[in-house]
């Protein structure tokens, strides 16, 4: 019987790393943190500690070097890899580890974005039909979604054993994806997080963000999400899926030129040291914004919709049919804005079904992957908002936007099986 | 002999949620504890005939009072309705219980609401603590004082000390096991949380003191939360079970019940304490007035207990004050593992206070709604096999409010 005692944590030293090898070594499994030097790897345990709030964790974790990695692999049952999203980086190292590893010991990688079938091509037979991709989300103690992606080399047992252990022992919430360009929740995702920096590039950067704010189903408004990103990142996902797909909506995955050039100027975001990205902090800590235009930054613009504040109000009260009401009779330029990304994920996401995730699970996986992922209010939750299929179904028509089929076919009483929805719409 | 008080069936909210940082209002929290009650149950809302709200501090936290009025505010179709708020500071929705139970007893009613509400997260953890102060004497015992409660109940460890000793591994090992049961509460706060009995007997940054020996992990949590339970008559709830397809016998009712009062001063208790075989001589009267009332001898005839966990010594001492042991023996149903979910009478199934969490003015509610859930099978994965009769403890303060409530079903 299959046995976790021993990981491997690879990148232990990054946020994605320590923070999903904290995951396992709060399971009680026995952990090695690899990083280059044992000083990096020593702070990836902190990381660890102080995502689980407890000191307990640091006899679980080990700090190594690579320099370690072939004396220590025999003893592993699991190596999950979470090194940078380099596919030649990830490559040498899974060469190393196929060369080390016993036969039977699970590998895993936390990539995004590139295709897992593809990462472990040229390996042995063993490694490949224990090899999958266990996509975590960050941070991963506040959020549980998992996305599981096998491969046709996998066998029925590794499947569900993975599945099964992910769900019991992590505590993680799985979503099985095909191997395809952003899995599930970065496809659908970015999708809505692109356009949402086209938009800003006519409507500015307060306007989209104070339109798509949390109101609308989000912990973070868009752009504000992708300062917290990286632009970096976000330009390394939107240019793979953009490369390596081609559906309905291909070209709402290119890149808009003013945000690569911020990428240039080193605007990255958060992440950055004293630049900053969509927004910037002021000398008083005050919150200054990006012009697309001039790339410097300025005051906020304090803008203010009337139906952005009284749907908010109905959502402090708790009146969510209200509030729902509002955003779907309004009747503005500001109103159809809104409208048109609502039911663009709507749309997007439905029409996904069978592509990323199985046919078979319906909406329900996408809807726990945005939920449990990405803190958005599901898209069948927007659904059953709206007024149920038919009704979203002709909102849809009337905006212009793809009616798919897999929405058409949906069960009136079929609700969304996340529960709570409601606690998605946040009043700000 | 009383008039039978069925309960129909409740919802709570997930006391996860921080409704703050949600932006909503206290109205929320109401309207939607009685969406998913109402829907849970499928109980018209025309039907009830009172509802009663129990709540600590509403107008601290929020700023807003006269809770009952939101009642009326929920559909059209409750204007007029009767309503009151209690208050009995963590014992708040026991009290709103006990007045929901009594109008049906006398007939006055026959379906009437208790709901149970706090939102506490609207302040932070200092100014919190003192208004928890209040459900103490707050003038005499917490005005200046930061974090006054633990200091309280630390007061509670040094009586079990002195008077039999205690073991602090004990108290860790109830803090462990509240946590480990909230893990399989899919609407416990702490059920993603890192916890075992290994970090609650470590001390650290992650695990401070807070009181004199009380530490982070033995204490209950500060909770943004609702519950709502539905009470009834015999003659609505024999018309609710055939609509509905089951036996009236299937149905939990209300079998027993206890209330009694200590004085608010711990120093009052303390020298009863002194003066008792139980620690807490009015929490030991109400239990035994409860099961007088239920027509049982003891916990032998209880299937699972959900007991107010304030921190892990008001537990440890319900588990004698239940007679699960004799007084100072308690600590031999932790070791011979009787409270754990597969003990011989498993404590705080739903994680108590310390693992579900404690929305203050709502935890009565919230042991009562899981009180039904258990003795009606539907407790899902923290389901105490076969569970017949529940027992609830819901206190007030530093034990001042002491409520008791026996749940079973059948004749």
């Amino acid at each position: 019987m299959r046995e976790i005692k021993k990981v491997a944590v690879l990148g232990a030293n990054g946020a994605m790393g320590s923070r999903c090898g904290g995951i396992f070594a709060q399971a009680g499994i026995s952990c090695m943190f690899f990083a280059r030097t044992k000083e990096k790897a020593l702070l990836g345990i902190d990381n660890a500690v102080h995502q689980a709030r407890s000191d307990i964790l640091r006899e679980y974790i080990t700090p190594k070097t690579y320099n370690e990695l072939e004396s220590e692999l025999p003893g592993c049952d699991w190596v999950f890899e979470a090194l940078g999203e380099d596919k030649e980086l990830k490559k040498h190292y899974f060469e190393r580890i196929d060369g080390a590893r016993k036969k039977g010991t699970i590998v895993s990688t936390v990539s995004s974005s590139l295709s897992v079938e593809n990462l472990a091509e040229a390996r042995s037979d063993d490694f490949r039909s224990h090899f999958m991709g266990v996509h975590f989300f960050n941070p991963p103690g506040k959020l549980p979604a998992n996305e599981l992606i096998f491969h046709p080399d996998n066998p029925d047992e590794l499947r569900s054993f993975a599945t099964r252990f992910c769900e019991e022992n992590l505590y993680r919430i799985n979503i099985v994806t095909y191997n395809t360009p952003g899995f599930a929740g970065n496809r659908i995702g970015f999708c809505f997080l692109n356009e949402a920096v086209c938009y800003a590039e006519k409507y500015g950067v307060d306007a989209v963000d104070y339109l798509l704010g949390p109101y609308t189903g989000r912990a973070m408004p868009p752009l504000a999400t992708l300062d917290l990103v990286g632009l970096d990142v976000y330009r390394a996902i939107v240019d793979y899926i953009h490369g390596n797909t081609d559906d309905e909506r291909h070209d709402a995955f290119i890149m808009p030129q003013y945000a690569k050039n911020m990428i240039e100027k080193g605007l990255l975001g958060r992440k950055g040291t004293t630049s900053g990205g969509f927004y910037i902090k002021g000398e008083n800590g005050e919150r200054r914004t990006l012009s697309p235009q001039t790339f410097s930054y300025g005051q906020r613009n304090a803008i203010e919709a009337g139906f952005v504040e009284d749907t908010k109000r109905c959502i402090h009260d708790g009146e969510y049919k209200k509030a729902v009401d509002i955003i779907k009779k309004e009747r503005s330029t500001e109103g159809d804005i809104v409208r048109h990304f609502i039911l663009g994920y709507i749309s997007y996401s439905y029409s996904r079904i069978g592509e990323v995730t199985p046919a078979e699970h319906g909406i329900h996986g996408i809807d726990r992957v945005m939920a449990y992922g990405f803190s958005w209010l599901p898209p069948s939750g927007w659904v059953y908002l709206f007024g149920g299929p038919s009704c979203v179904v002709g909102m849809l028509e009337d905006a212009g936007l793809v009616v798919p089929v897999q929405l058409e076919s949906q069960g009136a009483d079929e609700h969304c099986t996340v529960p709570d929805v409601q606690k998605y719409l946040i009043a700000r | 002999m009383a008039r039978k008080v069925y309960i129909l069936g409740g919802y709570q909210t997930d006391f996860a949620r921080n409704w703050t940082k949600e932006g909503k209002g206290i109205a929320a929290m109401i309207r939607e504890v009685l969406d998913g009650g109402f829907s849970e149950t499928a109980i018209e809302p025309g039907d009830l005939d009172a509802a009663h709200v129990g709540n600590f501090a509403g107008e601290l936290y929020t700023m807003q009072a006269h809770l009952g009025a939101f009642i009326c505010n929920y559909h059209t179709v409750l204007r007029g309705l009767p309503t009151s708020r209690h208050e009995a500071a963590c014992a708040s929705s026991s009290i709103a219980a006990l007045m929901a139970r009594a109008e049906i007893e006398a007939d006055i009613y026959d379906l009437v609401m208790v709901v149970g509400v706090e939102f506490m997260k609207s302040v932070d953890s200092k100014i919190g603590g003192d208004y928890l102060g209040t459900a103490a004497w707050y003038e005499k015992e917490c005005m200046g004082v930061e974090f006054p409660f633990p200091k309280l109940f630390d007061r509670l460890y040094d009586i079990y000390d002195e008077k039999h000793g205690v073991k602090y591994e004990h108290l860790a090992r109830i803090s462990a096991i509240n946590y480990d049961n909230a893990k399989r509460n899919s609407k416990a706060q702490t059920r993603g949380w890192y916890m075992n009995l290994q970090h609650a007997c470590s001390t650290g940054n992650y695990n401070r003191v807070v009181g004199k020996r009380l530490r982070a992990t033995d204490c209950s949590q500060v909770t943004d939360g609702a519950a709502v339970i539905f009470l009834a008559s015999e003659e609505y709830a024999s018309r609710y079970a055939m609509r509905n397809g089951i036996k009236i016998d299937e149905v939990p009712y209300i079998q027993g019940w206890g209330h009694r009062t200590a004085p608010i001063l711990f120093d009052d208790k303390e020298e009863e304490a002194r003066a008792n075989d139980y620690a807490l001589p009015h929490t030991r009267d109400a239990i035994t007035d409860a099961y007088t009332r239920a027509g049982i001898t003891g916990p032998a005839e209880l299937s699972c207990i959900e007991t107010h966990d304030c921190f892990s010594i008001t537990e440890y001492a319900a588990i004698e004050h239940f007679g699960l042991a004799s007084p100072g023996e308690g600590y031999k149903r932790i070791e011979d593992g009787s409270i754990e979910l597969s003990g011989g009478c498993p404590v705080n199934p739903s994680g108590g206070l310390i693992g579900c969490g404690h929305p203050v003015g709502a935890t009565g509610a919230r042991q009562l709604l899981d009180a039904y859930l258990q003795v009606s099978g539907k407790a899902g994965e923290y389901q105490v096999d076969g569970a017949k009769r529940v027992a609830t403890l819901n206190i007030g303060g530093s034990a001042t409010t002491n409520v008791v409530h026996i749940i079973g079903k059948g004749a």
